[in-house]
Formats: structure tokens, C-alpha cells, sequence
């Protein structure tokens, strides 16, 4: 985690020192007094996601979620794995620990793909932090109802290479 | 923006209620810890990445950009919106913005979603750090190529809405 955290502060200052060489010092300070003004404006649904996100979490049963997304669960696994998706709270940081999980406890490769597509493309979460307050209520609810399909679609592609490519996918057995 | 606060913060007492009801203090003082940890490790990461943003947009040509994926350039517009968005680096706290300046420089709405899209699905940092790492190389080609549509079928999905919204009234 400290690695990503460096990533930003290395990518904040590369783009800044351009920034800096393109625009000078007005550039700089625009965009540091953009930068505030985005922080107070979000803040607010920030702290409340987060709090969603961490009562959401008192409900998830990982028992059950694991048993129902095996390779045998058909279109109703890849239908459980978006919903998980949808559900799923948390950055980066937080889904892809749940994907290693459910992958190493016998999800197949459609679910998984279906479970990334659907977080990372309808998950309630960030449509609510960060979507709605930056980009306004219709424009998110548009993007929000078109994808509604599209992680059914991509876990059947999944598991329709897997069967008819050579591209097999290997658990990498525990670090 | 007032609707979007509402919203979370009307969830939040809701969930609250009923973690509340079903798990007790207990329940409430554990989402409070991971809602906490959250928080710092965002803090971290937040100011840096939305200074990013800021500094791109300041130095990208965001504007000639938003002319290229304008409301009339089509399938064209929208597969290079996805791209440009899978290539985005960062979080929501960068990308958003940057899809809004897109919006306000006068991109179509089937080419944001496209990019907004593109980045949910490719989001090169995140398959970087996140993804390769803890899944593999494979398991993220097989994903990718499945994948690899999505973003198109959403901007052409957007099309076909907003031009059924236009279109009808005029029969």
C-alpha cells in the first residue's frame, strides 16, 4: 500500500514539474486551488461512503458467496458475482484481496471476470461517492443503466475463451 | 450535487439502523473501524492524486481533445474516448475530474461514458499494482479480452438512447 501511496506523490510531482515548465507558476496555483476546492466539495459523501462501505461489510457472508460461484454455477453464479460486485465497497485495495479469495476457494475464471467487471462498472459505491457529486445524477444513472449487462457479457466471454483457447488461467498457489 | 449528499448520507443511517439492529454496538463500532482505516489510507493517497489531476489538466489539451470525442464523432469518438480512458492513471479522485472537464470541453455522452467506462475496465495503475500482482499475468490477458468490448457497447448503448430521447418527440 505505502508502494502506491509513493506512486502518487511521484506521479503528482512529474505532472506537476511539467505543469510547472509548460504554465509556470500561475498554472501551479490554479491547479492547487482546484485541487481544495474539490476536497471540501467531496468530503462530505466521502466520509458517508466510507461509513457505507464498512456497515455494508457487516453483511457479507463470505462462506456463502464462495459455494455459489463455483465452475458448475452457470449463468446464476455469473449473475451472484455481479451482484457481489455491485456490492462490494472499497478501492482497488479491497476487491482484489475478495478476488484471490473466491479464486483460491474454487470460483471460476467467468465469475471473477463478471465480479471485476461489475464492481469496477456498476458498484453502488463509487457510482454514489464519486460519480454522482463529480459528474451529476443523469449522466451516471445513463452509464449506470447501459452496463447493468455488460459483466454477464464479459464473464461468458471469460469462460468461452477458457474453454476454446489455449489460454488457461493457473492459481497461483499461496505466495 | 445537494442529491448526491442527501443520497449517502440518508444510506448511511439506513444501513446504520439496521447494522444496528442486527449486529448491535458491535456491529457499528467494527464498520467504524473499517470506514477509519479507510480513511487513512485514502488520505494518503487523495491529495497527490487529485493534485495529478489538476496538474493534467492544466497541461493536456483537454479541450482539443473534447472537440475530437464531440457529440458528432460517433463509433470513432467513442472507441478512442475508451482508450484514452483505459490509458488514465489513478482512482475516481483523478478520473472523474478529468472526465468532467471532458464533459464541460463538449464531448458527446455516449464518448464519456466510453471513457469513463474504459477507465472502470482497463485502469492501467490498478492492473499494475492491484491486479498482475495478486492474480497473474494470464488470468489478466483473460480478462482483458473479454473485456475488451464493454466499453464500446456502452457509448453505443448511450447512442441509442439519447438518440430514441431526441428522435421520438419529432414523430
Amino acid at each position: 500500500m505505502s508502494k502506491s501511496d509513493n506512486f502518487f506523490v511521484f506521479l503528482a510531482l512529474i505532472t506537476g514539474a511539467i505543469c510547472y515548465f509548460t504554465n509556470g507558476l500561475t498554472g501551479i496555483y490554479s491547479a492547487l486551488d482546484y485541487s481544495l476546492n474539490l476536497i471540501i466539495l467531496i468530503l462530505p459523501t466521502l466520509a458517508g461512503g466510507l461509513l457505507i462501505g464498512g456497515l455494508i461489510q457487516q453483511f457479507i457472508d463470505q462462506d456463502k458467496i464462495n459455494k455459489a460461484l463455483g465452475e458448475k454455477s452457470g449463468l446464476s453464479g455469473l449473475l451472484f458475482a455481479t451482484l457481489a460486485g455491485v456490492i462490494t465497497p472499497g478501492g482497488p485495495f479491497t476487491s482484489f484481496p475478495i478476488v484471490f479469495a473466491l479464486w483460491v476457494a474454487g470460483a471460476d475464471i467467468g465469475a471473477l471476470v463478471a465480479y471485476i467487471a461489475a464492481w469496477s462498472l456498476i458498484g453502488i459505491y463509487r457510482l454514489v461517492i464519486w460519480e454522482i457529486p463529480m459528474m451529476g445524477l443523469d449522466l451516471s444513472l445513463i452509464r449506470f443503466l447501459v452496463s447493468i449487462p455488460l459483466p454477464l457479457i464479459a464473464g461468458i466471454s471469460a469462460r468461452w475463451i477458457v474453454k476454446n483457447t489455449p489460454l488457461k488461467p493457473q492459481v497461483k498457489s499461496n505466495k | 450535487m445537494i442529491t448526491g449528499y442527501i443520497l449517502v448520507w440518508v444510506f448511511v443511517f439506513v444501513l446504520g439502523f439496521l447494522v444496528y439492529s442486527n449486529k448491535g454496538v458491535d456491529g457499528l463500532k467494527r464498520s467504524g473501524k473499517f470506514a477509519g482505516h479507510q480513511a487513512i489510507s485514502i488520505s494518503r493517497k487523495m491529495p497527490f492524486a487529485l493534485l495529478t489531476a489538476a496538474f493534467i489538466a492544466q497541461i493536456a489539451p483537454v479541450e482539443d481533445l473534447a472537440y475530437i470525442v464531440g457529440p458528432d464523432s460517433g463509433l470513432l469518438g467513442i472507441i478512442i474516448s475508451a482508450i484514452l480512458g483505459g490509458l488514465l492513471p489513478g482512482g475516481p479522485m483523478t478520473s472523474f475530474p478529468i472526465a468532467l472537464i471532458f464533459f464541460a470541453g463538449g464531448a458527446g455522452a455516449p464518448q464519456i461514458v466510453a471513457f469513463i467506462s474504459g477507465w472502470s475496465i482497463f485502469a492501467v495503475h490498478r492492473v499494475l499494482v492491484f491486479e498482475a500482482p495478486t492474480m497473474g499475468w494470464r488470468f489478466v490477458t483473460i480478462r482483458l479480452i473479454s473485456c475488451a468490448l464493454l466499453p464500446i457497447l456502452a457509448g453505443i448503448f448511450v447512442d441509442w438512447l439519447t438518440f430514441n430521447v431526441i428522435i421520438l418527440p419529432q414523430f
